[in-house]
């Protein structure tokens, strides 16, 4: 199987931030740097239905727990786009 | 002739709310179906909670098969908890059964579908959705843009409105129930909106949809739906919010009604509810309790009070890994929604817990403290049943399911939090839920005007197969409702039993999963599981 590059990766995710996104006339550009919940406006539970749908595109399981609760303790508990694609890259790369 | 079967779900639906309303006209419709179908009372599983329950109807099997024992699973070997999904339905659905018989599916707003599986067909995953779960909740990937061609669909209205939905604790405002409660009827009219678009653009032979109204509404309104209620004397607001919620069981009715008139004289129709429902009187602070009998202690002081109203139960749920102390604790309930107590076992000496060896003992000592416990003001028994959890479930996923169930005297359920005494009266009761819900049928070859003796939850999914000509899979644990056939149709058309479910259509995930709830989302889940009535 091919590895996933991060730039796949970040296609992905941005796809499926795009159904998530595309009823909502008030968000704007979606970029690398673009925060879920600040500036998407996701519920933090979007997030988490974010992951589950990523495992189940790569059919592929990752520690997202441990990411969640490492998010959970900053001081900024928001995930920007690019911190999201590294880790599932980190994480498809790992075990491909 | 194709066969076509419509099943419809209703969240919670017990006959003794549905009897009366249908006796004082607030629902013709179910009032036709007493002569036109069968019913009888439908047994759910153990503990009756949605997502066990609707997976068992779903299945035909019983939850230590199917791997759903609540709306959360605890890893094995891990301690997260995360989400209960679709993945983790470890059999075969009637959903992938049909598709295997050729038979397209629609199924709407059922839990334990997120991630939608691929179906031939329709899937429209329930559950707690927000609006920008819609999409992703949609199978295939273009239904939702086939959905959106409906002129009244609003995602606002079909998915949960949290920041309304929140508003439904039991110290809601007075002015707000009713409101709560329009909210409900918009969204059953939403689905069914999404229902009538399927049926008549792309027709299934198997058509599912799920209305939650019922549940919710229950929990929150029970005081205003209980059969007391008609030697009360109410208040002019709580007649208001006895009315409202009236017309969202009249507005179901004509629902119900009008799927009926869609599906037409040659389908089959099924109406089944997970579980039933009845009062809720007291509280019990199962780890209070446990605490006391010196089983289980918590790691700091901050632990989660029962006047913590912020964080409630499922703070506790979320963190108990590090709010418990795991040196001293032996038993812990985990969750307020599954009355289930978990018991710690030590897989080496040097571990804290039970050792194996010790298990049976410290499990009968621990039976024999519960049935001592008694209700406040009585001397009757506070846990009216315990459940070891062979005896309540078997399959292979048995060591999921709690040590312990319990069936508390007043059906209720328990409460994880601390708690200066361990049992405590409810000022108001709260609606909560029963084992026995409803089964209602329709169609070709099915009695006009029968009761039936009680049937299982499990017998669901083998008499809708029945009724769409197919055979029932082996493995499957319940048994079509033969009684509810007339004689000469079952002659011509017998049972046939053959073959066993494929495999379920997810892999589960091949390493300890995945998500944990950080705060955030800890306090949204509390504020839909509160929403729901299963936090007091």
């Amino acid at each position: 199987m091919t590895a996933e590059t991060r730039d796949d990766v970040f296609e992905t995710v941005l796809n499926l931030l795009r159904k998530m996104d595309e009823e909502w006339e008030d968000s704007d550009e979606i970029t690398p740097q673009t925060w879920l919940v600040a500036d998407l406006g996701l519920e933090s539970i979007d997030v988490v239905v974010l992951g589950t749908t990523i495992q189940e595109h790569y059919d592929r399981s990752m520690p997202f727990a441990e990411f969640l609760a490492e998010i959970g303790e900053q001081e900024v508990r928001d995930i920007q786009i690019d911190q999201f694609v590294d880790f599932v890259h980190q994480h498809l790369n790992a075990t491909a | 002739m194709t066969k076509r079967t419509v099943l419809i779900g209703l969240d919670g639906a017990t006959f003794s709310v549905l009897d009366p309303l249908v006796d004082q006209g607030v629902m013709p419709f179910l009032k036709q179906l007493r002569w036109m179908g069968a019913r009888a009372e439908l047994r759910s599983v153990v503990p009756p909670l949605t997502p066990p329950a609707w997976t068992s109807l779903m299945t035909g099997r019983n939850p230590g098969h199917h791997g759903v024992f609540d709306f959360f699973l605890k890893e094995d070997n891990s301690p997260h908890i995360r989400f209960a999904t679709s993945r983790d339905v470890r059999c075969e659905t009637v959903w992938s059964i049909a598709n295997r018989n050729e038979c397209r599916v629609t199924t709407l707003n059922y839990p334990l579908m997120m991630p939608p599986p691929r179906l031939n067909g329709h899937v429209v995953a329930g559950g707690w959705m927000t609006p920008r779960q819609l999409r992703l909740g949609c199978s295939p990937d273009a239904l939702y843009d086939s959905i959106k061609t409906i002129p009244e669909f609003d995602p606002k209205k079909v998915a949960m409105d949290m920041a309304h939905e929140e508003k439904a604790l039991e110290g809601c405002d007075r002015d707000e129930y009713e409101s709560w409660i329009q909210m409900h009827i918009a969204r059953e009219e939403q689905w069914f909106g999404i229902l009538r678009h399927l049926m008549r653009e792309e027709p299934s032979g198997l058509t599912a949809i799920l209305f939650d109204g019922v549940d919710k509404i229950q929990h929150l309104c029970w005081r205003f739906l209980a059969p007391e209620w008609e030697t009360g004397t109410p208040e002019p607001w709580e007649q208001g919010v006895r009315d409202a919620a009236l017309a969202y069981f009249s507005r179901l009715d004509r629902l119900l009604a009008e799927i009926e008139t869609l599906a037409g004289p040659e389908a089959t129709l099924l109406i089944a509810s997970d579980h039933g429902f009845g009062p809720q009187t007291m509280t019990f602070f199962v780890n209070a309790w446990l605490e006391s009998e010196g089983l289980l202690a918590w790691a700091d002081a901050d632990q989660p009070r029962e006047s913590d109203a912020a964080t409630l139960g499922m703070g506790q749920l979320a963190r108990h890994v590090t709010m418990l102390d795991w040196k001293k604790t032996k038993a812990y309930a985990a969750t307020p929604s599954s009355n289930g107590i978990h018991i710690v076992t030590a897989e080496k000496a040097s571990d804290p817990g039970v050792p194996p060896a010790e298990y049976e003992t410290f499990r009968k000592q621990l039976i024999d403290s519960l049935y001592n416990l008694r209700c406040p003001g009585t001397n009757t028994r506070l846990v009216e049943q315990i459940w070891t959890r062979e005896e309540a479930f078997d399959g292979p996923f048995l060591h999921r399911a709690p040590d312990l169930t319990l069936g508390l005297a007043d059906g209720g359920l328990v409460s994880i939090l601390g708690s200066d005494a361990p049992v405590k009266l409810r000022e108001q009761p709260s609606g909560t839920h029963r084992p026995l819900g409803v089964f209602l049928a329709k169609g070709p070859g099915i009695q006009g005007g029968i009761r039936a003796d009680e049937l299982s939850i499990l017998d669901v999914a083998p008499t809708l197969l029945h009724s769409l000509g197919m055979a029932i899979p082996e493995d499957m644990e319940g048994r079509v409702a033969e009684e509810i056939f007339e004689p000469s149709f079952l002659e011509e058309d017998p049972v046939r039993y053959g073959g066993v479910a494929a495999p379920a259509e997810a892999a589960p995930p091949k390493t300890s999963d995945n998500i944990m709830f950080d705060a955030d989302a800890e306090a949204e889940m509390a504020k839909r599981l509160r929403a729901l009535g299963y936090i007091e």
